[in-house]
C-alpha cells in the first residue's frame, strides 16, 4: 500500500518518500550522536595525559588527540612520543 | 497541596506547543484539576492569544518570578473552565531575564497552589529550555512527523534524559492518508527512531486553527478529532492507563474509496 499499485505490479516502483524520510533520519541521528564537542575533547585529553604520565615520561605539549572519521566508524586516534618509561610506580 | 510540574517541549518551533500546553491545561482543568498554565517564551509571548486571556494581562512570570507580585494576582483564572489560570510570559525582557534559580523558587511556590503546572517551553536549547525543565517533573514532547522536528525532538530527549526526566512523546499533526499513501512519516516510524513512550497521537485538523482565531479551546470543539486527543492524553496524563492512544485513521468514504485505497490507487 506504501507504494503506487501499478509500481507494485511491474515492480518499478521508487521508494516511498516516507521509507526515505526514516532512513535518512536514522542516519542522521546516528551521526548526530558521534559528534564530540572541543570541549569534551580538551578534557579527554587532560585527563589522558594525566594518566599516561604516572607511567611514562611525555611531552604534553607534542600529545595530539584526534576523532578520525570513516564512512562506517570513528576512531579516537591518540599519538605522543614517549619520553622514558619511569622506574618507579607513582 | 503538592502539585506536580509539566514542561511541554519540541526543540524545534512550530510544532504546535503552545496549541498542547493550552489544550492540555483546557482538558486537565475540565477534569476537576487546578491548572495554571505557564508561558516561559519571554519576550514572545503567545499562549495569551492563544487562550483568549490577552486583554486580561497584569503581571507576568518575571514579576511573579522576581516578588513583585504574588501568585494571585499574575495567575489569570479562565472564566470559561472552572480551576485554570494563566500565568503569562513578559513581553518586554528578554531571555535572559530569568535563570534557573528564579525557576526551581517559582515551581516550587506554584506547586503549593496548583495540583498541575503546565510550562510551555521556547523553542531552542537556550536558557529559556533550561529554565523550562528546571523543577520540571515531567516531560512531554511534541513532535510533528517531519524530519527535522523528529531531530530535534532526539536532541531535547536527549538533554531531558540527561536531567534524568523520561519525556513522553505526542506525534502532532498527522495527516492519516498521507501515511497510507507512503507520503508522511507514520506514527510508528517517529517511535521507533525516537524510542520513547507514546501518550498521543492528533490528528492534523483544520478546526484547531480555527479555534485558535478565536481563543477558544479545541477540547471544547467535541466532534474534533484534535480535541478528543487532547482530552485523551489529559486523561493518560493523571494516570488512567485504560484510555488507549487511539490510532488516526484514514476514513475511506465507500466501497470504491476502500478498493482503491486497498491498492494504493487513490491519492
Amino acid at each position: 500500500m506504501k507504494n503506487g499499485f501499478f509500481a507494485r505490479i511491474f515492480g518499478t516502483g521508487k521508494e516511498s518518500s516516507r521509507d526515505i524520510a526514516k532512513k535518512r533520519l536514522q542516519f542522521a541521528l546516528i551521526y548526530d550522536k558521534l559528534e564530540v564537542s572541543d570541549e569534551i575533547l580538551e578534557a579527554l585529553q587532560k585527563d589522558i595525559v594525566d594518566v599516561i604520565s604516572k607511567y611514562f615520561e611525555i611531552d604534553k605539549s607534542s600529545l595530539k588527540l584526534d576523532i578520525e572519521r570513516q564512512d562506517d566508524l570513528s576512531a579516537l586516534v591518540l599519538n605522543t612520543p614517549i619520553l622514558s618509561a619511569k622506574r618507579k610506580f607513582g | 497541596m503538592k502539585g506536580k510540574v509539566i514542561v511541554i517541549t519540541s526543540g524545534k518551533g512550530g510544532v504546535g506547543k503552545t496549541t498542547t500546553t493550552a489544550s492540555l491545561g483546557a482538558a486537565i482543568a475540565s477534569l476537576g484539576k487546578t491548572v495554571a498554565v505557564v508561558d516561559m517564551d519571554i519576550g514572545l509571548r503567545n499562549l495569551d492569544v492563544v487562550m483568549g486571556l490577552e486583554n486580561r494581562i497584569v503581571y507576568n512570570v518575571v514579576d511573579l518570578a522576581h516578588g513583585r507580585c504574588q501568585v494571585k494576582q499574575a495567575a489569570i483564572r479562565d472564566r470559561r473552565i472552572e480551576g485554570l489560570f494563566l500565568i503569562p510570559a513578559s513581553q518586554s525582557d528578554n531571555k535572559n531575564a530569568l535563570n534557573t534559580d528564579d525557576m526551581a523558587r517559582l515551581t516550587k511556590k506554584l506547586k503549593e497552589e496548583f495540583d498541575y503546572i503546565l510550562i510551555d517551553c521556547p523553542a531552542g536549547i537556550e536558557q529559556g529550555f533550561e529554565n523550562s525543565v528546571t523543577g520540571a517533573d515531567e516531560a512531554v514532547v511534541v513532535c510533528t512527523p517531519e524530519v527535522s522536528a523528529v531531530r530535534d525532538a532526539d536532541r531535547i530527549i536527549g538533554l531531558l534524559y540527561a536531567r534524568s526526566i523520561t519525556p513522553k512523546l505526542i506525534v502532532n499533526r498527522i495527516v492519516p492518508y498521507m501515511v497510507v499513501n507512503g507520503d508522511m512519516l507514520s506514527h510508528k516510524d517517529v517511535e521507533d527512531v525516537l524510542s520513547v513512550e507514546l501518550i498521543g497521537l492528533v490528528e492534523m485538523d483544520e478546526r484547531v486553527i480555527a479555534a485558535t482565531n478565536t481563543g477558544s479551546y479545541i477540547i471544547d470543539d467535541k466532534t474534533s478529532k484534535a480535541g478528543q486527543a487532547y482530552t485523551r492524553i489529559a486523561k493518560r496524563l493523571l494516570g488512567d492507563k485504560s484510555v488507549p492512544v487511539k490510532e488516526p485513521v484514514y476514513d475511506q468514504k465507500g466501497l470504491w474509496g476502500k478498493i482503491t485505497s486497498k491498492f494504493g490507487m487513490r491519492k
